[in-house]
């Protein structure tokens, strides 16, 4: 076995640890996962953690849902091996985000029949990145390499969407346990409807003050709670640069915001500098790869708990 | 009885050229009418047999021959293209699954075929070596490519410029071969199959060039600024995909909009067939949807009214050649005059002569017939061989 085979199974295993137990609502252990009588014939890929959770919630004991990305990556710009394509291509089904994420997809080969994009039904809800490079060279002309904000789960409505085409899929491929999948699907649903109720009475608060943010992936949250979010590119592993600081400075001095929003806690001196400015740092996960510890809504609650408790500290 | 096969035997054996030639005479007169019937046979199955497992072909208006001898058998000049934007307006009606075909490159003579992994269990082909496609340039052949190119798994081929005079066109690509199908007995043997995306790398409208927002790549900048970099062409654009470079290659604008030739319409029943036809019937439509087997029918009817008139012509021919052998042998028992009036006077009865001399027709015909048969079965047996290798 491969190493890229083996770190795919780990993948799974943590995913299902993560989501097993879907039944009770409480997908947390792995027990629950090993416990559960899965179709072992039944097998979902998806491209990111949020669509594998709302599958493993919808498909329940009938489907084996796997999402292979390492735990250290973005999955967005995660390119899979030779071996992970073979993998994605042994699927009953392939579960896509849509809006432009997973730019892999373009360079591997998988069966059409078998992609289910889950976004499609909301496709004219999709919001465009802004700030475009385009560039030329030789006599083709411009090339705009334009895009579409792909963190889409971010609004639980949308969320909802992915799910009700989620189980859609599931139910054409397994009519015999559509019955079933609705059930996951309720569950699920009124789970994101209380996410969604506990971030608008979070940003509330917010009222059109300026929020940043490290990196532009929460558009999708802003447009949903009427966020006044700006956002530059920093990682939160990696100290901002001097002129970096400068643009920053520059933004704020338009954008006098107090609060920014991280994808991941950032580095403690970036933390102070933030503080020296008065901008206090609200880490808000995206959840896009599989937690290190609790689930999806866990980890959404947390977000909501954060965001939540900085905004009443203002 | 003995004695008369024994010297029938030898006046044919003595005059071997004549013997010869009557036998060939023979062996043509049965054959080419027959050898022509079960040749003609073969091919209207072949035909038949790949265009009824093909239920609808998608494509732009033209010729519906063109379309489906370029879809479904890799041959005939490229049709107007289509874009790949109405597979997702037949996969959203929702009446049939849609398998894009992309046929208008070539490697060292042998079709490029771009299309999707679907089209692989549609025809129900089989990995023999290696794997599928998996990666952007990966190449899997048919397995008479294989066989005649000497290539497998691990190695490469490189696309062809569409034209000697192309030099502004068409960069070869490298591809990289990953698996060889097994024998199939179709048109798939002789093709190369590549991701639909690959054929757009090797028409340019996907491609992967070095970074341009590095340092490196400073020299390469005309102008630059928050928005747009301008390089010159100067540029660097890959020919050969690797894992290192894979993640430069790009697509520019909306993918709906490139170019493919033809869409396998799989519907899952006749009522769906029915409606997906009906989504193409407007005057104002700018694309034809065809059964393929309507169009191979119209061209095998102009086919059978040939092969008629052929037969009819090779019968006359083979008439008039038969009534020369029975001259042959008429004047050949004139010449033989002296010979039969020997026979008599050293004892033979009449009946005797007249044995000998049926013997020797006998054994020409009969070996006629043998060879005949012999040949007709070695059609049987390659001739749809030969049908692929002119198809």
């Amino acid at each position: 076995m491969t190493v890229a085979v083996a770190g795919m199974l780990t993948a799974v295993v943590g995913m299902l640890a993560a989501c097993g137990g879907s039944e009770t609502g409480d997908p947390s252990t792995s027990e629950n996962a090993q416990g559960s009588e899965t179709s072992m014939d039944a097998t979902v890929f998806t491209v990111n953690y949020p669509l594998a959770y709302f599958a493993q919630r919808i498909g329940g004991r009938h489907v084996t849902v796997h999402f292979p990305a390492p735990p250290d990556i973005d999955p967005a710009f995660w390119q899979p091996d030779e071996e992970t394509v073979g993998a994605y291509q042994s699927a009953d089904l392939v579960l896509l985000n849509g809006a432009g994420y997973a730019k892999w997809l373009d360079v591997v080969t998988l069966s059409a029949s078998r992609l289910v994009n889950t976004s499609a039904s909301f496709r004219d809800r999709y919001l465009l990145v802004e700030g475009t490079v385009t560039h030329s060279h030789g006599p083709e002309g411009d090339h705009s390499h334009e895009g579409t904000a792909f963190t889409t789960w971010l609004d639980p409505h949308l969320a909802i969407a992915h799910a009700e085409s989620i189980t859609q899929a599931l139910s054409t491929r397994w009519p015999e346990h559509e019955g079933d999948f609705r059930d996951g699907m309720t569950s699920l649903e009124a789970d994101l409807l209380i996410l969604d109720s506990d971030l608008a009475a979070a940003t509330a608060a917010a009222d059109s003050r300026p929020i940043a943010a490290s990196h532009p992936v929460y558009q999708y949250l802003a447009a949903r709670y009427d966020l006044n979010l700006q956002s530059v590119q920093w990682e939160p592993d990696v100290p901002p640069s001097r002129s970096e600081w400068s643009d920053f400075q520059r933004l704020l001095s338009e954008h006098s915001a107090t609060l920014m929003l991280w994808e991941g806690e950032p580095l403690t001196e970036t933390s102070e500098r933030l503080g020296s400015l008065g901008v206090t740092v609200v880490v808000f996960d995206q959840s896009g790869n599989v937690p290190a510890e609790g689930d999806y809504l866990s980890v959404m609650r947390r977000n909501v708990e954060s965001l939540g408790a900085a905004l009443a500290e203002e | 009885m003995k004695g008369e096969l024994y010297l029938a035997w030898r006046y044919l054996a003595y005059h071997r050229v004549k013997t010869l030639i009557l036998t060939t005479s023979i062996t043509l007169i049965i054959f080419l009418p027959v050898g022509l019937r079960v040749l003609v046979r073969q091919s209207q199955e072949q035909l038949t047999a790949r265009a009824e497992a093909t239920p609808l072909l998608v494509g732009a208006r033209g010729s519906p021959l063109e379309l489906v001898l370029n879809s479904l058998y890799f041959e005939s000049d490229v049709p107007a293209t289509m874009s790949f934007g109405e597979v997702r307006r037949i996969e959203g009606t929702g009446y049939a699954l849609p398998i894009p075909m992309y046929v208008r490159f070539a490697a060292r003579g042998h079709p490029i075929v771009g299309t999707t992994l679907d089209y692989f269990d549609f025809r129900g082909l089989r990995i023999a070596e290696g794997t599928n496609l998996r990666m952007l340039g990966d190449a899997v052949l048919g397995a008479r490519v294989a066989e005649e190119l000497g290539v497998g798994p691990g190695e490469s081929v490189i696309s062809s410029p569409e034209s000697v005079f192309d030099i502004a066109g068409t960069y070869p690509l490298s591809m990289r071969v990953v698996g060889v199908l097994e024998y199939s007995g179709s048109p798939d043997d002789e093709a190369i199959f590549v991701d639909l995306k690959t054929t757009w790398v090797i028409e340019g409208i996907v491609h992967g060039h070095q970074e341009l927002s590095g340092s490196g790549a400073a020299g390469l900048i005309l102008s630059s600024d928050t928005a747009n970099v301008v390089a010159n062409a100067a540029v660097v654009q890959y020919q050969e995909i690797t894992a290192d470079n894979l993640g430069s290659f790009h697509f520019h604008g909306d993918q709906g909009t490139y170019p493919i030739t033809a869409v396998i319409a799989v519907p899952p029943d006749q009522r769906s067939e029915s409606l997906l036809r009906g989504r193409f019937e407007s005057p104002d439509e700018l694309l034809q949807i065809v059964p393929p087997i309507d169009v191979m029918d119209q061209l095998l009817e102009t086919v059978l009214t040939i092969e008629a008139f052929v037969i009819a012509v090779v019968v006359v021919v083979g008439l008039s050649t038969l009534a020369t052998a029975v001259l042959v042998f008429m004047l050949s028992l004139r010449l033989r005059r002296r010979e039969i009036d020997t026979m008599r006077k050293i004892g033979a009865a009449r009946r005797s002569v007249g044995a000998v001399m049926a013997s020797e027709v006998t054994v020409v015909l009969a070996a006629g017939v043998v060879l005949a048969a012999i040949l007709t079965g070695l059609t049987s047996r390659f001739g749809s061989d030969i049908i692929r290798s002119l198809l």
